[in-house]
């Protein structure tokens, strides 16, 4: 019995050893990003050329992120904001601006998706991926057809339906049932979303950011509200399901790299948006996380099934975008914690 | 006898020595660097106002504390310790049979069995977790053999839904913390007289009252230390609870999450910490009862 323990002791010091030796010393990019967004080759692949290692954490939401960033506990060299996070980021004057010469990958990218509102010249940010947050539908078991949101939050559903955990998206589609537009949240529009929002919330079975696929494939969901992204590869694994985005209103997302204020390696960072940028590294992101690519050149090297996927690329005109919002997110916070206590 | 006494109790009445100060120092040290300096700085937040997305502007103010006291959080508080409560319950129930049969057992097996109760310890709790749905969800091995063994279509008519529902959040709660509450009554059952017990049975007591007259009294320090063990931290427990409940069931430790990370108010959520602080204390007091006299009479 004591020889066993002493193994046990050795074999916990060592992987204790291999951990920490594994933080000392030599080149690091410090990327904060969204979890199921960079594909593990990518990362490799950037190691292997440029020999810098990338410390990979992630987040599942942008308060999360720009929290963590706002504390200044870590130097992050890159992170990966939404639109609206963007927007805040350059309102408080936390983004370095980019040194664009080192990115002559840029020109890879659609013209739809440069110089975009939310960063007015596009200083700070490269657009990453795009995509909408929809309606995913296991046709298997759910017959009648969903067209919207109201379709979704129905009585016969209870139980059965995941949405993502972000309780300004949740209001965002309360807001398009009643044609409120999105980016308008005042105290009185909040009253007036309320008890719809207290009539769908118990009907939902699980709130998840990270992996709303989950309960969708073990069945113990037939339907949910989620990232296209999610959906198109539910789709890809199963045919059984079907992307719809809401007829009451839908929104697009985009993702963006940048490099925020206090960044120390911030050379690696550019090198890792240019290598990003490149079509087939791009090409590779799309065929892992198959959200909309907004890299033009990327986009002839897909195959006519990705780009055929209704929930990578829908066939819906200009769609609206969230706007910073300041400190009503904190009215959506606490309207959201009430509900949601409740049950 | 009495001299011994009296000299015990000297030497429990004199200060500590300047060697035994020098070896405190390394505890108080870390005790004021990542207890108490967090904690005054989580103070300090509190009475700050969140404005925007994560911002904070530097002031003074009670509203933190007296949007904590809305009724919806009043209620988070409450659901956090019911849970709290039947976790530390079921816990008794099932870890103290578990840890007198291990403190019983006499040779090597003793240890071996520790050592299980140890080992998923030594695994993230992500993947325990994780471990979990695959039990518990709606295709999942439980449902899986209840279908087999027809229990199912026979017994219940439905497969059971307990993936996403408080039982499981109960069950992942129960299960983190079952160590805790089986390692303390271990300690106790350990130190067993087995005289007492045989004294017991020659003055005619049965097993039952020779369980509750005896053998109870002798472990409830363990029990008593127990309880604090896993009452006290599973008011706070977010991550397990959140992930098995669906992030459904609101309990303190995600609604405080929820203010750091999703809405951006850091001074909210630093004033529902110091008043979950407060619980925390009042809890440990309360749960600190004189142990019951074990002196024979």
């Amino acid at each position: 019995m004591k020889a066993l323990s002493l193994i046990a002791v050795l074999g916990i010091i060592v992987c204790f050893a291999q951990s920490c030796g594994r933080q000392g010393g030599g080149e690091a990019l410090n990327l904060f990003a969204w979890s199921e967004y960079i594909p593990q080759e990518v990362i490799d692949g950037f190691t292997r050329e440029t020999g810098v290692r990338v410390d990979y954490e992630t987040y599942d939401s942008n308060e999360a992120m720009l929290t963590k960033l706002s504390q200044g506990s870590t130097r992050y060299d890159l992170i990966q904001p939404s639109e609206y996070a963007v927007e805040n980021l350059i309102r408080r004057g936390m983004l370095d601006p980019l040194e664009f010469s080192e990115i002559p990958n840029l020109a890879n990218l659609d013209p739809a998706y440069r110089n975009l509102p939310y960063d007015p010249g596009q200083k700070y940010s490269v657009p990453y991926m795009a995509g909408t947050v929809g309606i995913v539908v296991n046709s298997e078991v759910v017959k009648e057809p969903v067209h919207g949101y109201q379709d979704v939050f129905r009585d016969k559903y209870r139980g059965r339906i995941v949405v993502v955990n972000d309780n300004r998206e949740i209001v965002s589609w309360a807001f398009g049932v009643l044609g409120i537009p999105i980016n308008q949240v005042t105290p009185e529009n909040l009253a007036k979303a309320k008890p719809l929002l207290a009539k769908w919330l118990p009907l939902v079975k699980v709130f998840d950011s990270d992996n709303p696929r989950i309960p969708l494939l073990s069945g113990d969901c037939d339907l949910g509200i989620v990232y296209s992204g999610d959906a198109a590869r539910l789709c890809q694994e199963n045919h059984k399901f079907r992307y719809v985005l809401p007829a009451e209103g839908a929104h697009e997302f985009v993702d963006n790299l940048c490099i925020p204020k206090g960044a120390r390696n911030r050379e690696a960072a550019q090198k890792f948006i240019n290598y990003v940028l490149r079509p087939e590294v791009s090409k590779l992101i799309s065929d892992k996380f198959p959200y909309t690519n907004p890299n033009a050149a990327a986009r002839k090297l897909l195959s006519a099934e990705q780009l055929a996927n209704p929930a990578s690329y829908p066939a819906a005109a200009h769609l609206d975008v969230f706007h910073d919002i300041g400190a009503a997110t904190q009215d959506i916070g606490a309207l959201m914690s009430e509900l949601r206590g409740g049950g | 006898m009495a001299s011994s006494a009296t000299e015990h109790s000297d030497s429990r009445q004199s200060p500590p020595g300047a060697g035994a100060w020098l070896l405190l120092t390394p505890l108080i040290a870390w005790l004021g660097l990542f207890v108490v300096a967090p904690t005054a700085i989580l103070l300090v937040y509190s009475f700050f106002r969140g404005v925007g997305l994560s911002e904070v502007r530097p002031g003074f103010t009670f509203e933190n504390y007296r949007h904590a006291f809305a009724i919806a959080y009043l209620r988070v508080f409450v659901r956090s310790l019911t849970y709290a409560a039947v976790t530390t319950v079921l816990c008794v129930l099932i870890g103290y049979p578990v840890a007198y049969f291990v403190g019983r057992i006499r040779g090597g097996w003793r240890n071996r069995l520790l050592l299980l109760v140890m080992i998923p310890f030594l695994t993230s709790f992500l993947i325990r977790a994780y471990a979990w749905f695959v039990i518990l969800r709606d295709h999942g091995v439980l449902n899986s053999l209840l279908e087999a063994l027809r229990v199912v279509p026979t017994i219940f008519p439905h497969r059971i839904e307990l993936l996403y529902t408080p039982a499981a959040v109960v069950i992942g709660l129960v299960y983190t913390y079952l160590p805790f509450m089986i390692l303390p009554i271990y300690g106790s059952v350990e130190k067993l007289d087995e005289s007492l017990l045989e004294a017991a049975s020659d003055l005619g007591a049965g097993p039952v009252p020779a369980f509750w007259r005896v053998i109870l009294p002798l472990t409830w320090p363990g029990v008593a230390a127990g309880i604090v063990l896993v009452f006290v931290p599973s008011i706070a427990m977010f991550a397990v609870t959140s992930l098995m409940g669906g992030a459904r069931i609101r309990l303190i430790g995600d609604t405080i999450e929820d203010q750091f990370f999703s809405s951006g108010n850091v001074p909210f959520g630093a004033a529902l910490g110091i008043l979950l602080l407060v619980l925390f204390m009042l809890s440990f007091v309360l749960l600190r009862r004189p142990e019951p006299r074990t002196a024979p009479s």
